[in-house]
């Protein structure tokens, strides 16, 4: 196979490219020329590396497919994703899958995509059932993505595809059958068509020169507050830098109810309770913060500076 | 004031303070007219943030002319540090304010986010490492080489796993091709709203990149039959993943382990990324881990959900890989207004997802009548293009535009033509003509016209 495997693909991109569908040759490095009578070799020519060993490729072979290739056995309802997606996941997605802040929205929106505001959820948007289990296992929670074992990911799968009333409470999603559930926008996909737009090169008098007008221009809100520097602050703030790559991504906007730095009330209690039991917290998490923010690389020292530039925000 | 507040040439003659800085940008705002003032003040505390870092440096330099002839600067006269003062080299102090930027209210937080390269403030085709557009999906993982590996595995007869020096030992190539997101420009579908080049065009980026095409080491694991995708997979907290038609694997995918002669930063994908170029930053996954041959493509996440670009049907295009012509004025522009009447060398920047710029006109009327421009230096496929153009400018005000035509004949079509085929809910793939507003006082802005 390996021989002949340039020629296949030189000869399948000539193809491609004759049909005027993706012309992309031009612009590659190899020509179509190149590539046929450039050096081929056998597979194996360089034998660097290693052979790949079943188990190796188990520990990271996580990808799902919509057909369900690569769905590990189990199976959970939406009754048993509840709790876990109350406590791993509401905080950024809400309750109902509304979203918090700029956080994405996970359920509604039906209807939406023809709208000014398409509202793009699992249930009105996404083609395929698969694509869920698989992120959720691969990426979420965001702060510790790959800690959920696969029968929780069934579980809080079935739970989202329950918000957007796609399966029943007791439904029980499965190996199985999860290739089964049928999305509401599966059919609302299609192929890369472009170029749609054709455009004409005009050089003179391309259109009439009194039509020109200005259409629109950023809008500055006189509502809006001018941002206040506190010079001061910024300048003795050690632990900013460090608050803002792991601690901001969830104090800054109070997502979880976190307490925002600054809220002098907020942390009245916390401070009070001393600065070394904030810094365990800190290190070791607590409740749904992860220890270090999720950001375990940190040295303690790290997390220490960006606990004290909080305390300097917020102590009243 | 509002040049140097703009991080023009002059920004090292006076001690920038920002305690300073900002109360005089708040002095002379207080001249403009209301209207004006807001977007003065928003830039120079822009700018501020941004000087802040470079605040304890710049302070030891006064400029105060007497190193301007006949005098002779104290540079002259005396000695400067030594080899070694910077073993891996820095920019001039004077250039702190040419920093990448972010939008804050763009995304939820730092973390899944993006920043922009400041195009206003580069020259030639190539971007500095430090300053490559930055997109994460899960930040910057940390990522120690010893330890890193890319398996390759799926549809194929000889399942591998790489260390990075191994890859180095395999036939490298480089090449320069330009790097950009899709969204750029993004914000600009339902009317002018960012008014900054560096927020309009900065998803974008050009490099050399170095390592070994993608074809050699699928022929190297053995392709089995009907093997017709792979999934690239990333090793950051995201695990970004992508479906890549074998077309494009064979054809020009390079697995990169250098940008600009340098190792590839943590930020661009260190120690390895997949380039795919002219296609949509997002397919060149960074922190490689694993590709995965297949025969249909995997419709992850970022390929249903994200980046596909939905019209106004309701219908949405998939695998929309190619980012096709497009084109920039770089300077004049809100970051570079004219100072005086007279002979500039109007300047931007063009590229295609498809191969060599052909051609770029430029329009100082609003598109009404064109003028060819110069394509300058190196002319290459699916990489930045600079341009350029002397113009006498009279002092009056000027809608100033930029068109590239490519190598397929495709010509940059106008914002009436893309939202006619599209609607404005496209979010991606944006390559509409732009325009600048340049008023009489040399000011320019960001305008959407007819």
């Amino acid at each position: 196979m390996s021989r002949s495997l340039k020629f296949v693909y030189a000869i399948l991109s000539l193809a491609v490219a004759s049909c005027g569908v993706a012309d992309d040759k031009t612009s590659g490095e190899l020509t179509v020329a190149e590539i046929l009578t450039s050096e081929d070799f056998e597979t194996g020519h360089f034998s660097y590396g290693e052979l790949a060993t079943a188990e190796q490729i188990a520990g990271w072979d996580i990808d799902i497919r919509p057909d369900g290739l690569g769905l590990p056995p189990g199976g959970a309802t939406a009754e048993d994703g509840e709790m876990l997606y109350e406590e791993k996941c509401a905080s950024c997605h809400g309750s109902f899958g509304e979203g918090v802040g700029r956080y994405p929205v996970l359920a509604g929106g039906e209807g939406s995509l023809t709208e000014a505001r398409p509202e793009k959820t699992v249930g009105s948007f996404w083609p395929y059932a698969s694509t869920l289990w698989d992120y959720i296992h691969r990426a979420m929670p965001f702060t510790e993505p790959e800690s959920l074992s696969d029968t929780e990911v069934y579980a809080i799968t079935a739970y989202v595809l329950y918000l957007n009333d796609l399966v029943e409470y007791d439904f029980e999603l499965t190996q199985d059958n999860l290739a089964e559930i049928e999305m509401p926008n599966k059919d609302g996909f299609f192929l890369d068509d472009r170029p749609d737009v054709v455009a004409v090169r005009c050089m003179e008098n391309c259109k009439e020169p009194g039509s020109v007008e200005i259409t629109s221009e950023p809008q500055i809100d006189e509502a809006e507050p001018v941002v206040e520097v506190d010079v001061a602050a910024e300048i003795a703030a050690p632990g900013k830098e460090i608050y803002e790559r792991a601690c901001a991504l969830c104090h800054a906007s109070g997502v979880g109810e976190a307490p925002i730095p600054g809220d002098a009330k907020a942390w009245a209690e916390r401070i009070a309770g001393g600065r070394d039991m904030l810094i365990n917290s800190a290190i070791s998490g607590k409740g749904i913060m992860p220890p270090k923010g999720g950001q375990l690389q940190l040295s303690d020292e790290e997390v220490i500076s960006a606990v004290d530039f909080i305390i300097s925000l917020s102590a009243d | 004031m509002a040049d140097r507040l703009r991080g023009d040439k002059r920004m090292g003659e006076e001690t920038i303070n920002t305690k300073n800085l900002l109360e005089t940008i708040s002095r002379e705002g207080e001249k403009l007219p209301r209207s004006e003032r807001r977007d003065f003040l928003k830039q120079g505390l822009l700018l501020a943030g941004g000087a802040l870092a470079g605040a304890t440096v710049a302070n030891t330099a006064r400029a105060d002319g007497s190193g301007i002839p006949p005098s002779v600067p104290n540079w002259s006269k005396s000695l400067g540090p030594g080899v070694l003062t910077n073993p891996y080299g820095r920019p001039s102090k004077y250039e702190d304010h040419i920093v990448r930027r972010n939008v804050p209210w763009l995304t939820a937080d730092r973390i899944a986010s993006i920043s922009f390269t400041p195009l206003a403030e580069l020259s030639g085709i190539i971007t500095p490492s430090s300053l490559v557009f930055e997109r994460y999906h899960a930040g910057i993982p940390q990522i120690d080489p010893s330890e890193h590996r890319l398996m390759i595995h799926g549809m194929v007869d000889r399942p591998i796993i790489l260390t990075v020096d191994d890859l180095k030992r395999f036939p490298s190539t480089s090449m320069i091709r330009f790097l950009e997101c899709p969204a750029n420009g993004g914000m600009e579908w339902r009317g002018a709203q960012m008014d900054a080049l560096q927020f309009t065009h900065g998803m974008l980026s050009c490099c050399e990149w170095t390592g070994v095409m993608l074809s050699t080491l699928l022929q190297e694991v053995g392709l089995k039959k009907d093997a017709a995708w792979v999934l690239a997979e990333g090793a950051d907290g995201a695990h970004m993943s992508r479906s890549i038609p074998m077309e494009k694997a064979m054809d020009d995918a390079l697995i990169v382990y250098a940008q600009n002669g340098e190792p590839l930063r943590p930020e661009q994908g260190y120690p390895i990324r997949l380039i795919n170029p002219g296609w949509e930053g997002n397919t060149c996954v960074k922190w490689l881990r694993r590709l995965e041959v297949g025969d249909e493509a995997w419709y992850h996440r970022e390929e249903t959900s994200k980046y596909t670009d939905l019209l106004a049907d309701g219908r949405a295009r998939k695998f929309s890989y190619v980012q096709e012509c497009n084109s920039v004025v770089t300077f004049p522009c809100p970051e570079k207004p004219l100072t005086e009447k007279g002979r500039y060398e109007v300047q931007g920047l063009a590229w295609s997802g498809k191969g060599k710029i052909k051609h770029v006109d430029v329009s100082f009327d609003g598109g009404v009548n064109w003028r060819p421009a110069k394509l300058k230096g190196l002319v290459l496929p699916k990489a930045l293009t600079r341009f350029g153009l002397e113009w006498d400018w009279d002092g009056s005000p000027a809608l100033i535009q930029s068109r590239a035509v490519d190598e397929t004949g495709y010509v940059q079509p106008t914002y009436t033509q893309l939202r006619d085929a599209r609607g404005s809910s496209s979010i991606y793939h944006k390559n509409a003509i732009h325009t600048w507003r340049l008023y009489d006082s040399g000011k320019v802005t960001n305008v959407q016209i007819t």
